[in-house]
């Protein structure tokens, strides 16, 4: 009884309330609102849209200009290992000298011997107590034929042909003898026809295969990733530092090392930075009655860095590196209060930007990065860092620097992937 | 409308076109406000609440089967929405008396000649909780079990809000018989309820603020 007087109720409800006839008749105004909803969606989305576009942009560039940094740093490593092989012991340098394009280089150091090779074999048959060992490296250069890797050979033979010719003992062109064997092996170890051939001859031989398997191992380099969570107090000043104030910094950060020292961070900081400054860093086309004095401003912005970082130090757990790039910065809010010496000037004296702007790479960023590995996932860090700019920040288009100390909470993301 | 012309207008919503937007949202303008309507406590809130409804519809198009019915779905966001909105005032309490609507529910409800205004303005008038409850129960069919986990309250609630909500129905019909007596309907022995709600509706916008601005 109770329940059908219920259901009689709810049909009524249910009957009834389907149809709103013309209670619910369209209205301009809701179609109005929720366009506005749309647009600003499309703004919102514009922005977000364009910045992973000019972040790959970014990070291509600085993947090069790692690159390009990193590629003279092999070379002056390799100099010094050919230093090694002309004046220490040879067998040892088998294993670090490993690539075929390397050689070059090992030429290049030994400049004062740069005889071609058609020219040293001429004077190495005239002279007989250094024959033996010539018609050693001549064979290893009748191998070699035809091949980039002859080089070698031809800094072996001149170099040998060389002493020879200067001074005729045996014991000073013996010396000179071994290095070029290990030049000889290197420049062999690039052809696996002629080491086949070799080892009868050379007792070095099994230096060979052990080079082999090093330079193997050495490209075997997992990228490494992290995220970090970081917040930094900083102190904001235009021209100086002398009239700085206090910033906060709170943001998210993501690094990936593409080599073993190198690394790229990127990440979006949400950045507090009021400052103040005399009227004169000011450059604002509006035309005050009297000029102020001194200006302060509270700016928000969001800041993009795109930095790359070289690991100087890596012991225990400590690891230390240099790190420099470029930000972005993406103004929120921008407002500024005018302060007149003479207090009463009649004057604007406060001023709120109602357009945001946004500047590009427009901030130089340098810092050092301290950290500390707390487990193989957490690790945590400390990072002074500078920020100088480019080109005029803001409305009123200051230079506008700031200093400061980011402390961070570093994990890494490799912990998940299993090598 | 025809399938095809509705089929159309969707395609040109996904490609985001302004003007396909405005068709679709004023051929479904009636529908979607009139489900909104029913969970909001005005014309000006069930708007608001349509439009973040439309919104959704209109940036989530894309994922919109167009084998099934668009009506459906659009009218399952709408109802969505409208939970979410008041969402932070689903789980509240409400203490008034309904002793007094206990023996005023006899009468023969369909004989009222009740229009769709006035039954509107009677689930307006319902606190929120058990307006969503009897929407869900009464209009949408849903069963307790469903809208407890819809709601996220038990069963029991859900129950208890629909008991309430028609005790209120019910005596707010009764009342509405009587025009002569009372152009209010909510009067007399009803009085508690009308400040329970109103402290109710000023609670819902400051909980809501975030959303609403």
């Amino acid at each position: 009884m109770n329940n059908e007087k219920d259901k009689n109720l709810d049909d009524l409800f249910n009957k009834k309330l389907q149809d709103p006839a013309n209670e619910a008749g369209f209205r301009e105004e809701d179609w109005g609102s929720l366009e506005s909803m749309l647009d600003e969606r499309k703004k919102r989305r514009g922005i977000i849209y364009w910045l992973p576009v000019l972040g790959s942009v970014a990070a291509l560039l600085l993947l090069f200009l790692g690159w390009w940094a990193l590629r003279p740093q092999t070379s002056i490593k390799n100099n010094q290992n050919n230093v090694q092989v002309t004046s220490k012991h040879p067998n040892a340098n088998t294993g670090i000298n490993g690539g075929a394009e390397r050689q070059p280089e090992g030429v290049k150091y030994n400049k004062p011997l740069s005889q071609s090779y058609a020219d040293n074999s001429q004077p190495g048959k005239g002279n007989n107590e250094s024959k033996s060992f010539f018609t050693l490296s001549a064979a290893g250069s009748r191998h070699n034929t035809g091949t980039a890797a002859s080089t070698a050979n031809d800094l072996a033979t001149s170099e040998s042909n060389d002493l020879a010719t200067s001074t005729s003992y045996n014991k000073k062109t013996l010396t000179a003898v071994s290095p070029t064997y290990a030049f000889n092996q290197e420049g062999l170890a690039d052809q696996n026809v002629s080491t086949v051939k070799y080892p009868n001859k050379n007792v070095i031989t099994p230096v060979v295969p052990d080079g082999k398997t090093i330079s193997k191992q050495k490209p075997a380099f997992r990228p490494q990733y992290a995220l970090t969570v970081l917040a930094a107090p900083d102190a904001n000043g235009v021209g100086s530092f002398q009239q700085s104030k206090l910033g906060t910094n709170v943001g998210l950060a993501f690094s990936a090392s593409i080599t073993k020292k190198l690394t790229i961070s990127t990440g979006a900081i949400y950045s507090v930075k009021p400052y103040s400054a005399e009227y004169g860093d000011y450059h604002i086309a509006y035309q005050f009655p009297q000029n102020p004095s001194s200006v302060t401003a509270d700016c928000r912005m969001f800041d993009i860095p795109l930095n790359v970082g070289y690991q100087i130090y890596n012991k225990h757990q400590n690891k230390i590196s240099l790190g420099t790039g470029l930000s972005s910065y993406i103004m929120l809010h921008e407002s500024y209060t005018f302060n007149y010496a003479d207090p009463y000037t009649t004057g604007p004296t406060h001023y709120t930007v109602p357009n945001s702007n946004n500047y590009f790479f427009g901030v130089a960023n340098f810092n050092a990065t301290y950290e500390h590995r707390v487990n193989s996932k957490v690790s945590i860090m400390l990072q002074p860092y500078l920020k100088l700019p480019l080109t005029n920040i803001g409305y009123s288009q200051v230079r506008l620097q700031t200093t400061g100390v980011a402390l961070g909470l570093n994990w890494n993301l490799n912990s998940l992937s299993k090598p | 409308m025809g399938e095809e012309e509705l089929h159309q207008l969707i395609r040109g919503c996904i490609k985001q076109d302004r003007k396909c937007q405005k068709m679709l949202y004023k051929a479904f303008y009636g529908f979607a406000m009139g489900i909104c309507l029913r969970y909001a406590n005005d014309r000006d809130e069930a708007a608001e609440v349509m439009n973040q409804g439309f919104f959704k519809v209109f940036t989530h198009i894309g994922s919109f089967d167009t084998t099934r019915p668009f009506k459906a779905w659009l009218g399952k966001i709408m109802m969505n929405v409208s939970i979410d909105f008041y969402r932070a005032n689903l789980k509240m309490a409400y203490t008034e008396d309904l002793e007094a609507a206990e023996h005023v529910s006899d009468g023969e409800l369909a004989d009222r000649n009740l229009s769709y205004s006035d039954l509107l303005a009677m689930v307006q008038q319902l606190p929120q909780a058990y307006r969503t409850v009897f929407n869900l129960f009464a209009i949408e069919g849903y069963s307790h079990e469903e809208i407890g986990e819809m709601l996220n309250i038990n069963a029991g609630t859900s129950k208890s809000n629909l008991h309430k909500a028609r005790q209120k129905l019910k005596q707010m019909i009764l009342n509405a018989d009587v025009p002569a007596k009372n152009i209010n309907y909510n009067s007399g022995t009803d009085h508690t309820p009308i400040v329970a709600l109103k402290a109710i509706s000023m609670q819902g916008v400051f909980l809501n603020k975030g959303i609403r601005e």
